[in-house]
């Protein structure tokens, strides 16, 4: 049954390859022939696996690419498939039909809910956790739900936990894990510390007694460093302590400085979680920088692209926090600009788009945005969400993605294009197409 | 108008941020002076003061831990609503107001217990998710209402529905009610946020509002407002939902 299982997954993987396919389909057949097929995979060596609500693509990529420096033959799901049926492709795709893996080691993004399938079904040596935000509330329940799920299955788990100690509802995981051993990341405190928070803030309450919680700074969002004045519960001396210079953007742990390969503190964050795998690995500074230093620019952040406007952006957002952090950095850009918002409505980019009220468009209202378009399922609701944000200028609601982004780059300023999950793909052909001179 | 948004940092899940905006702006373009009060655990309030109490939805363990100042203003709610400030209530907020509600780890939390209506916990924690659409018949008016509910509580005994279910779910599996209209207090499921994509609700919530100073305030007293882009955000989920599109 095993090999007929992972024999079933590599000739499905050979012809979707073929029709230019791949992804999670091959291990859904698995799944359907065998439930616990993960169980009979024979690996040795480290098993990593990284969850979180933000960043968790680029720091497993980051990670796969550490163990790789390392001199680990590594497997991993790097186009981010990351439910149990990507992970099984991913696996079995690399593993004889003797059930023997061939790497010496696995690196796997997963999916917050998908945490207590996989956690179980492999010799997991490391679980990396970087934060906890509202993400899509309709596919990922409340918050607390989903990491009870994590929590669940935390209490025979033997491996190493490393947590993001700025994160009270990350750091609470530990309680929940006797047997594993624990190390933590975080940043210090540097200039852009604040001691209050306005965002979209999941930190109110101490996680073990239910007091309110207190920070002597924040980082951003609900991420910092606290401490409960009842119980006691508190970011704990970091093992992994990075000092940021936001400016530079550079952070140093250990006296080691390091270029970090994106804008924003998050990125600083999962570049600490990577730096907290490279010392449980005995892995040395020198080969993290090298990581860090040819970093590939992850789709759908920052995107640049040349076109007959000038220079057009692309952006992901899928989440307040993470759609607030790209309000920060088009906000920096004082030069005029068109503004193109892409909102849909699928699965995968959440079905309830309410949270659109709870991310900050506002800082895109200044004078030196010159308009501003709205596309997608719900260009209304995006609309919508604009005028009542007290927009004076024009709103053009423009459904057709191409006919949207034609339409703002003829307004000959350069043009940041923000779009949710599913019109990603569709966004940069359409950029690509009409933005040619 | 005065409003009092009580809770505003707690019960605050589903961009509730844009119900008040949307009213603001509505006042606003009618020379109504809007003025807001974000009240939390602890602040001081009379809310005999204010033409409007507003409160939203939380997850589970944050609504948890308001219970205790919540019940504290009992009487002082009742008396604000026995004087005419209007209440708008959406998911957590409106399950508040009834006898109780049962946790997802069944413990029962008590309500304000002002209505019979209480709430049980979702069988083996399902939850009604999904775009909702609703038409109600409201101080005269026949309104359709859109938005989106994800709530595991199954609210029974609702003596005063609000309307009936076009399409979702509404107060339980297969209610085919939703929410709760009695003219004092508005409860719902309904979130998106309800009124942006719903003028007519919020033209409804400053109609009561007003009336608390002015018995006589109509809807004749609001002038109307530009709300093609509010209607072509409807008819999009409309669409979507295979039901016809209004003019």
């Amino acid at each position: 049954m095993k090999q007929l299982t992972i024999a079933a997954v590599k000739t499905s993987k050979a012809l979707l390859e073929k029709m230019g396919r791949g992804g999670s389909f091959p291990g859904s057949i698995a799944l359907k022939l065998d439930k616990d097929i993960l169980k009979k995979i024979d690996i040795n060596g480290p098993v990593i696996l990284v969850t979180g609500t933000n960043g968790k693509t680029s720091t497993a990529n980051m990670i796969a690419d550490l163990m790789e420096q390392a001199g680990y033959r590594t497997v991993t799901n790097r186009k981010g498939d990351n439910l149990q049926a990507g992970v099984i492709t991913a696996l079995l795709s690399n593993t004889g039909l003797n059930g023997k893996l061939k790497a010496d080691a696995a690196v796997l993004e997963v999916d917050e809910l998908n945490i207590r399938h996989i956690l179980p079904k492999l010799p997991v040596t490391a679980l990396v956790v970087n934060n906890f935000f509202r993400d899509q509330l309709d596919r990922a329940r409340e918050m607390e739900q989903l990491i009870e799920s994590i929590e669940k299955v935390l209490p025979d788990f033997q491996g190493t936990l490393i947590l993001n100690g700025n994160d009270p509802n990350v750091y609470r995981l530990k309680d929940k894990a006797p047997k594993a051993k624990t190390v933590t990341f975080g940043l210090d405190r540097h200039k852009g510390s604040t001691e209050t928070s306005a965002e979209a803030s999941e930190g109110k309450f101490c996680p073990r007694c239910g007091h309110k919680l207190e920070y002597e700074y924040y980082q951003y969002s609900h991420i910092g460093k606290f401490h409960c004045p009842s119980c006691g519960f508190a970011t704990p001396e970091l093992d992994i302590n990075a000092k940021p210079d936001v400016d530079a953007n550079t952070f140093t742990v250990d006296g080691h400085m390091y270029k970090s390969p994106y804008q924003g503190l998050y990125s600083m964050y999962n570049c600490a979680a990577v730096l907290a795998v490279a010392k449980e690995e005995n892995i040395q500074p020198e080969v993290a920088e090298k990581v860090f230093a040819h970093a590939p620019q992850p789709s759908g952040r920052n995107e640049t692209f040349r076109t007959r406007n000038g220079r057009t952006i692309l952006n992901l957002i899928k989440n307040p926090t993470g759609a607030n952090e790209v309000m920060k950095v088009i906000e920096q850009d004082k030069s005029p600009k068109q503004i193109a918002i892409v909102l849909n409505d699928h699965e995968q980019d959440g079905r309830d788009v309410s949270w659109i009220y709870d991310t900050h468009f506002e800082k895109l209202m200044d004078e030196t945005t010159t308009g501003i378009w709205c596309s997608g399922t719900r260009s209304g609701d995006m609309a919508l969400r604009i005028k009542n944000g007290g927009w004076k200028g024009d709103i053009h609601v423009v459904p057709s993605l191409e006919e949207a982004v034609k339409k703002a780059m003829d307004a000959g300023d350069n043009l940041y294009v923000i779009s949710t999950y599913t019109a990603l793909v569709p966004s940069r052909a359409a950029i690509k197409k009409e933005g040619q001179a | 108008m005065k409003a009092a948004w009580l809770y505003h940092d707690i019960m605050d899940l589903y961009g509730d941020t844009g119900n008040m905006l949307v009213l603001k702006n509505r006042c606003e373009a009618r020379g109504i002076p809007f003025e807001l009060d974000r009240i939390g655990i602890g602040d001081k309030a009379d809310f005999k003061d204010y033409d409007l109490i507003f409160l939203g939805g939380g997850a589970d363990k944050e609504q948890m831990s308001i219970i205790p100042d919540l019940l504290s203003r009992k009487e002082n709610i009742k008396e604000a609503m026995e004087a005419g400030t209007f209440v708008l209530l959406i998911c957590g907020g409106y399950q508040l107001f009834g006898q109780y509600y049962e946790a997802a780890d069944k413990e029962k939390i008590p309500g304000l217990g002002f209505y019979a209506f209480h709430t049980d916990t979702g069988k083996e924690g399902s939850r009604c998710i999904g775009n909702v659409v609703v038409d109600a018949q409201m101080e005269g008016k026949k309104i359709r209402l859109v938005g989106f509910e994800n709530h595991g509580g199954q609210t029974v005994n609702v003596t005063h529905p609000m309307g009936t279910v076009v399409k979702g779910e509404g107060n339980a599996f297969g209610a085919g009610k939703e929410g709760f209209y009695d003219g004092h207090i508005l409860g719902t499921y309904l979130h998106g946020p309800l009124l942006p994509k719903n003028p007519e609700v919020a033209d409804l919530v400053i109609l009561k509002a007003m009336q608390k100073k002015n018995p006589s305030f109509g809807w004749d007293d609001l002038k109307p407002l530009d709300d093609s882009l509010e209607k072509l955000a409807r008819n999009q989920v409309f669409e979507k939902l295979g039901l016809e599109a209004e003019k």
